[in-house]
């Protein structure tokens, strides 16, 4: 092996998380020390800690590097890889998005930086373990981090009420794993989510305390995730942060989530088990419950941002349905695609808002057609995916997941989602009915000079098409990764 | 000639040009107004001519699709697979026709945003032709549901005042169907890779499909569904007259003569092969919603007083007829629903370019407003009249041919709806030609008016291609159906074999029934 330089697995296996971790303290550090607090330095250090631990994570992928370090601790196989490379994505994408944005909303880009890197490490560790403890630390990293993101515009009471309300909701379902955690380990003796709980579900009964536990680390997770009926604070926070803090809440948590529910629940639901018969139909009722919640709301909205929360909610509902049907690969798709069409959704936000003022109602889209054709079509493109209209990349992720869901036997809940994708259509229709369809009453101009944004939306553009019209090298990715899952 | 042809993926071309068309457009400059309509003018008609050459290339003697591309693109049974055969065929000439006709009536009406206009109609000319070629079923959804997005525009950017309910409408209405029909896409592709062991999404395999009757009426109800509103089949028309009302002529003559279509030839290519047990077992029920739709169709057609909701009423009755053939299950009705397609696709696209070239100068559509038209404009008077008497059937026309076999087919299978059937003859000569008589004749309203100048170059040349080509299918009908004959036979044949309960279709029928029914279609 002449590239990469052979290099021992287990510090492999750290690597991306190495990466990540030294970033933030070097940007946290960088941010103590250096004079000018308005500088993109840290930025730059972020975007290379994070494609440093992009780097590590593919030469890992390629040389098959997956497998259990640190005596147990770290679990490194495809699915944690691969959710790891969403990760990083939606980190990289964060940044971007944030050079003229931290400037323009007097928010520190420095502490957005570093904290980030830690909230990304977290969600990597988070996915990259089976031990619930090492999950619960993981978890906890990323929530901290992402309270403190979520207020880092301190001018504004809605950042900050956004963060005060993430933060006691959070603690409260971090109380929820650990307890359950507990009860985990009363009844199987371990503290390994899948093999203690497969254990256990192997008996003809599954042992109630066992149940408990499991549910209670399930609420936790549903928590990360945003699923109904743990759903309540969601809204609130999506709004009130930052918009870029936005983008990282609605993908990076909600992956790092899924993976563990995926990991969790994979081996216990498959099967007859007494575990399956308990918790498919309970996630199929929360999924529809998501689902509607998620898209009923969003009908309601005037402000565009909020819009696109509950928006994110209802795909959470989506997700779930993967889960109900334990098919890792349409999983892991649906999170690439969401990552490109949600987060270029975002962007396109971001791109509209100024020095000091964002404009996200939807009076603020009226006319924009006319005045920023690029910009409308954008976020056209990305709204129709979300909506599930082919040859978008959002069709082929809804079409492989609810797919997987009939293939399973579930095609009430196939039904149920189709119908609330027909709900989302009629509210992601009305922002284009505004954009298109009406005119504004006065034309705001605004600043357009924003080259990294630019890149992003036209990356999330260029990945919706793709993934919409050729997604077969990255379909034959995931799929290959879970062929010995 | 096919085989000067056969290096050539021409049914791609013709599928993929106007897209590529539309790309094209997206570089120009705005405020290039003539430059942008000339091009998608120009794209639409290079379409046409290609769309030609795969009726001289078609053979139809297998009645097989040909001209069949399939190269693999995703896993699971999807294919990039087109071809065309003697069902789809014309369709695609159709869409190829009205593409760049419609453009032409619009030189005019449309001065805002041209580029974007432009550009989504040719994106619809794509979705269209790609919904008729398509053999693999993930491919025709895709079409399918992508060709939403450019109507949607279209009628919610360039449409009347009620317009972005009207588009919602449209879309919610069509969606709700066809999202089912995803579900039943999910049903059928499971139960095809647990009978043959390998996944497969081409149509034509999965006709074989085994599938317990009930999975089966599930199944045929949730495609039925999706095409019904489509159609749009009674009592799923609502959304019909405020979109066909709503929207531009180009809008309106693209949604009456292609779109409607495919809803009955989604019954054609998938409702029936499909599922021809459940198909066999609907048929009654929806042959009376049929009917239902002919009459009712054609009373609200007597009623309107605005022109376009009065064209959009009588299409309700038309396709109605249409369905009833479709569900006739027999070779002569089906061959007479697929040509009454067209002659549909071809009079109400007339009859909405003419009302759209009234509109244009005198910007009213209400009938109460017109009078003597005809003193005005002898020219338009001719062609509107042909167009209008094609749509009412008058022998010598193409309207006769379809309908009277339409009829002959109807009558096999059952002879009370048969009659009742007949009742479209009556209504639609009514509506029309008193429509003809109020807009047309007597005393001229406003005689001072002078906005009601004869036709021009370009109307002429968009209204003479359709009335040629009414005549021509009128007096050479033979042309086109032999090149359907032997698909249509293949297709009944499958159907029979599958279902043998189709030849026992027949509802009690009144003993007197049939020599009224026979008398009816030669009027």
């Amino acid at each position: 092996m002449g590239f990469p330089p052979p290099i021992p697995p287990s510090v492999l296996a750290l690597a991306p998380l190495l990466a990540l971790v030294a970033g933030a303290l070097l940007v946290l550090l960088l941010e103590a020390f250096l004079k000018r607090k308005d500088g993109e330095l840290p930025a730059f250090v972020a975007v290379f800690a994070l494609l440093a631990s992009a780097f590590f994570t593919v030469v890992s992928w390629n040389v098959g590097n997956s497998g259990v370090y640190l005596h147990g601790r770290l679990l490194v196989d495809n699915l944690a890889l691969l959710v790891t490379g969403v990760l990083v994505l939606a980190g990289i994408a964060v940044i971007l998005m944030s050079l003229k944005y931290a400037a323009h909303q007097d928010m520190n880009l420095g502490q957005l930086c570093g904290l980030l890197l830690l909230a990304v490490a977290g969600a990597m560790i988070m996915v990259s373990s089976s031990d619930g403890l090492v999950v619960f630390l993981g978890l906890e990293v990323l929530s901290v981090a992402s309270y403190a993101m979520s207020g880092l515009k301190r001018q504004d009471r809605a950042s900050s009420e956004a963060a005060a309300k993430y933060f006691l909701m959070g603690s409260f379902a971090g109380a929820f794993f650990v307890f359950g955690l507990a009860l985990v380990f009363g009844t199987s003796g371990s503290l390994d989510l899948t093999a203690g709980l497969s254990a256990g579900a192997s008996l003809s009964a599954f042992p109630a305390a066992g149940a408990v536990g499991l549910g209670l680390i399930l609420t936790a997770l549903f928590f990360k995730i945003a699923v109904a009926p743990f759903h309540m604070w969601a809204p609130d926070v999506y709004e009130g942060a930052p918009t870029p803090v936005t983008v990282f809440l609605t993908i990076v948590p909600k992956a790092a989530g899924l993976a563990v529910l995926l990991r969790v629940l994979l081996p216990l639901l498959s099967g007859e088990t007494a575990a399956a018969a308990v918790f498919t139909p309970a996630l199929s009722v929360a999924a529809v419950l998501t689902m509607f919640a998620g898209n009923l709301a969003a009908l309601r909205q005037k402000s565009v941002k909020r819009m696109l929360a509950y928006s994110s909610i209802a795909h959470a509902g989506y997700l779930l349905v993967a889960i109900v049907a334990g098919d890792a690969p349409s999983l892991v798709f649906y999170l690439l695609v969401y990552l490109f069409m949600n987060g270029g959704a975002f962007a396109v936000l971001v791109a509209m808002s100024g020095r000091g003022f964002e404009r996200a109602s939807l009076g603020d889209f009226a006319g924009l057609g006319r005045r920023h054709p690029g910009l409308a079509a954008s976020l056209s493109i990305f709204l129709l995916s979300l909506a599930g209209f082919p040859p978008t990349a959002g069709f082929l992720a809804k079409f492989y997941v609810f797919g997987a869901a009939v293939r399973e036997g579930h095609i009430l809940l196939a039904v149920a989602a189709v119908l609330a994708s027909l709900i989302a259509v009629a509210y992601y229709l009305k922002i284009i009915v505004v954009m298109y369809m009406q005119d504004a009453e006065a034309a705001a101009a605004f600043d357009r000079d924003d080259p990294a944004l630019f890149l992003v939306i036209f990356l999330g553009l260029l990945g919706v098409l793709q993934l919409g019209l050729w997604p077969g090298n990255a379909l034959s990715l995931i799929r290959a990764a879970f062929n010995a899952f | 000639m096919s085989a000067m042809l056969s290096g050539l993926p021409l049914v791609s071309i013709v599928t993929f040009l106007p897209l590529a068309g539309a790309v094209l457009l997206v570089f120009f400059r705005r405020g290039s107004a003539r430059a942008v309509r000339a091009t998608a003018l120009g794209v639409s008609l290079l379409t046409f001519v290609l769309s030609l050459l795969l009726f001289f290339a078609y053979d139809g003697a297998s009645g097989l699709p040909e001209l069949v591309e399939r190269s693999s693109w995703l896993r699971g049974g999807i294919d990039y697979h087109v071809g065309v055969d003697g069902i789809s065929l014309f369709l695609v000439l159709l869409a190829a026709l009205m593409t760049p006709l419609a453009l032409l009536s619009s030189w005019r009406a449309v001065d805002d945003r041209i580029k974007e206009f432009s550009f989504f109609m040719l994106l619809l000319e794509t979705g269209m032709i790609g919904v008729f070629v398509s053999l693999n079923l993930f491919l025709f959804y895709v079409f399918w549901e992508a060709m939403l997005i450019p109507m949607y525009f279209l009628i919610g950017i360039w449409g009347g005042r009620r317009r972005i309910y009207a588009t919602t409408k449209f879309v919610l209405f069509t969606m709700f169907g066809s999202l089912l029909m995803l579900v039943a896409i999910f049903v059928l592709q499971a139960a095809y890779s647990r009978a043959m062991g390998s996944p497969s999404l081409t149509i034509a395999d999965l006709a074989a499909v085994p599938l317990s009757p009930a999975l089966q009426s599930w199944l045929f109800l949730a495609f039925g569904l999706a095409f019904a509103i489509k159609i749009p089949l009674f009592p799923l028309h609502t959304w019909l007259p405020d979109a066909h009302v709503e929207a531009p002529t180009a809008g309106s003559v693209l949604l009456a003569a292609v779109l409607l279509k495919m809803g009955a030839y989604g019954f054609l290519r998938l409702g029936l092969p499909l599922f021809p047990a459940a198909a066999a077992s609907f048929a009654p029920a929806l042959s009376i919603l049929a009917v239902v739709g002919i009459i009712y169709g054609g009373l609200m057609a007597l009623v309107q007083k605005d022109m376009k909701s009065l064209v959009a009423y009588s299409s309700v009755s038309h396709m109605g007829l249409i369905m009833l053939a479709v569900f006739s299950l027999n070779f002569e009705a089906t061959e007479g629903a697929i040509y009454q397609m067209l002659n549909h696709g071809l009079s109400t696209g007339a009859l909405f370019l003419c009302v759209g070239i009234l509109y244009e100068r005198t910007h009213t559509r209400l009938i109460a407003d017109y009078g003597g038209a005809a003193a005005r404009m002898p020219v338009f008077a001719g062609l509107f009249l042909v167009a209008m008497l094609s749509s009412a059937g008058l022998p010598g026309l193409n309207g006769f041919v379809g309908e009277f076999l339409c009829f002959f087919g109807i009558f096999a299978a059952n002879k009370t709806l048969a009659v009742l059937s007949v009742s479209t003859v009556v209504l639609s000569a009514a509506y029309l030609l008193w429509l003809y008589r109020r807009v047309m004749h007597g005393p001229l309203k406003d005689p001072a008016d002078r906005r009601l100048r004869d036709l021009d170059g370009r109307e002429l040349a968009c209204l003479v291609p359709l009335v040629v080509l009414m005549l021509f299918m009128g007096l050479f009908p033979g042309t086109f159906l032999r090149k359907m004959d032997s698909s249509v036979a293949r297709y009944v044949e499958s159907l029979r074999s599958k279902a043998p309960v189709v030849t026992a279709l027949e509802l009690p029928g009144r003993p007197g029934a049939e020599a009224t029914a026979l008398a009816e279609p030669e009027r």
